[in-house]
């Protein structure tokens, strides 16, 4: 049997993709946002706690 | 509901597109890649004490990661030939109501100041889940996509990376929340939204999972006439596969590259700042920490997808090559030697693209060794590569820093010894990786049993 994506909705997919690709797109902003901090001066010390990187 | 969960009952119907079915998997994953981020519920559990008024220890809250990851490789190995004759479906059910149990059996526990039941509940019930949801969706991705497994299984893995960056602010924000309204102790609170949130969010891969018919290909796709010799077009039960000695040396490859990555990765934050003393403080450890994160995750896909390409042994032969020179040289770039942060931030996040694309590699390549027919038992089995990798690489770096801090000696030269450790065990892997034969003929399986799903060996 040969198939091809052409009946499910690119509507459906992309729903698929999005419910998925949100919270991972949150999760890799705040760590962005944390990453960033390497770059700026050392000042002030740190009052963010480490999260364990994943291993 | 039980039929519902069975693998005939979730058989794509003609026209549903594969590209549904990374999502499925990538929900399991998100989710259960949470348990990396356990470490932002240590100082919570530290301020609790013992239901007698005990003071719980540092290494005692930190037994509740370490009896999750030893049960995942446990329930993996385990668990593997099960997963394949029920299909993934149901167990990426049993897999949720696992995970999402472990947390309330946990919450129950903190709220109860018992540390047993959250070793129980989070350790053995979620690790349980853990394992299950690991595997579940690889052999489905891999017969959807026999044109790029490894691109397939590398965004399921993906996932794993980026669930600890989801698991990290999502634990902080909701023990925010929860002392904002009046919780002295929000951990319980928090794991109970927690094990709702990830239960749902699993359903939602399983329920959508679906496996392809027993002759789908992908419309326009034949298989490659061109031989390459180490991927076969013959399948290996996963009783016969961990009798052969490529299962022993992708044991190996795993655990190896696997344990140097924990060389990095355990001392991440401190290292950096005892490398760099007066520059980098702890908040820039903490965008260190950030940083390899994302490194991590963006390998697991760059370096799975990329291994379609180059093959799954060059692949293995990069990271066993530039891999050592990476850890050989971070040493010397600290202060009193090169004095460069961005290039040690460079080599270090380099490093850890190798140790997120082995993971992720490594279901293709036992799919190119031995078919897709038991590949995520087989994968159940080689994932107690990565249990002992998580108890010797710990117990490498740990105890060696612990030696110098004891017998007053420079931590510098400590971390130069695990880091140049860590290179020997890369050559170890450089070896095995090496000594990779295609399986000997007499492994090969002669039929499907009657009753048991066709896998693709394509």
């Amino acid at each position: 049997m040969e198939n091809s994506s052409r009946s499910s909705s690119p509507a459906l997919i992309l729903l698929a993709w999005l419910l998925v690709g949100i919270p991972l797109g949150w999760g890799v902003y705040r760590s962005g946002l944390n990453a960033v901090k390497l770059f700026q001066p050392a000042t002030a010390p740190a009052t963010t706690p480490a999260a364990a990187p994943a291993k | 509901m039980s039929s519902f969960l069975d693998r005939d009952r979730s058989v794509a119907k003609p026209g549903f597109s594969r590209w549904l079915v990374p999502p499925a998997a990538l929900a399991i994953h998100l989710s259960i890649g949470q348990v990396y981020a356990f470490s932002v519920f240590k100082n919570p559990l530290l301020a609790l004490h013992g239901a007698d008024g005990s003071v719980w220890s540092l290494k005692e809250v930190g037994y509740i990661f370490s009896i999750a990851i030893a049960v995942l490789g446990l329930s993996a190995a385990i668990f593997g030939a099960w997963l394949e004759k029920v299909g993934p479906r149901r167990a990426m059910v049993y897999a949720a109501i696992c995970f999402g149990l472990g947390f309330e059996i946990a919450s129950f526990g903190a709220a109860n100041h018992s540390l047993v039941l959250i070793y129980l509940g989070y350790g053995v019930v979620g690790g349980i889940g853990l394992g299950l949801g690991y595997i579940s969706p690889v052999s489905t991705l891999i017969k959807w996509f026999p044109d790029r497994p490894g691109l397939a299984t590398g965004l399921a893995i993906m996932g794993f990376g980026g669930g600890a960056l989801i698991g990290a602010p999502l634990g902080n924000e909701l023990m925010t929340h929860f002392k904002a309204h009046g919780f002295a102790n929000p951990i319980p609170a928090t794991w109970i939204t927690m094990g709702v949130l990830y239960f749902l969010f699993m359903l939602y891969g399983a329920f959508t999972i679906r496996v392809p018919a027993a002759d789908w290909k992908p419309a326009g796709w034949v298989p490659s006439a061109t031989h390459r010799a180490l991927i076969s077009s013959h399948n290996v039960s996963v009783q016969q596969a961990w009798k052969t000695p490529q299962f022993w040396l992708l044991w190996i490859v795993l655990c190896t590259n696997v344990t140097a990555g924990i060389g990095i990765l355990e001392q991440a934050a401190p290292m950096i700042q005892d490398f760099f003393k007066g520059h980098v403080l702890a908040a820039a450890a903490t965008g260190f920490v950030g940083l390899l994160s994302l490194f991590n995750m963006a390998g697991r896909f760059l370096w799975a997808s990329v291994s379609d390409w180059l093959g799954r042994k060059v692949t293995y032969f990069i990271f066993f090559t530039i891999g050592p020179v990476l850890f050989f040289v971070m040493p010397f770039l600290g202060s009193n030697h090169a004095n460069s942060v961005p290039l040690f931030v460079t080599v270090a996040c380099i490093a850890l693209t190798f140790y997120g694309g082995g993971f992720a590699t490594i279901p293709a390549y036992l799919k190119d060794l031995f078919g897709g027919y038991n590949v995520s038992a087989i994968h159940g089995r080689l994932l107690t590569a990565w249990s002992t990798a998580g108890i010797v690489g710990p117990l490498i770096v740990n105890g060696i820093l612990d030696h110098y801090k004891a017998a007053g000696l420079n931590r510098l030269d400590g971390y130069r010894l695990v880091l140049h450790i860590m290179v020997g065990l890369l050559c170890v892997g450089f070896v095995a990786n090496l000594l990779v034969k295609p399986v000997d003929e007499r492994h090969w399986l002669k039929e499907v049993p009657a009753g048991e799903p066709t896998g693709a060996a394509h």
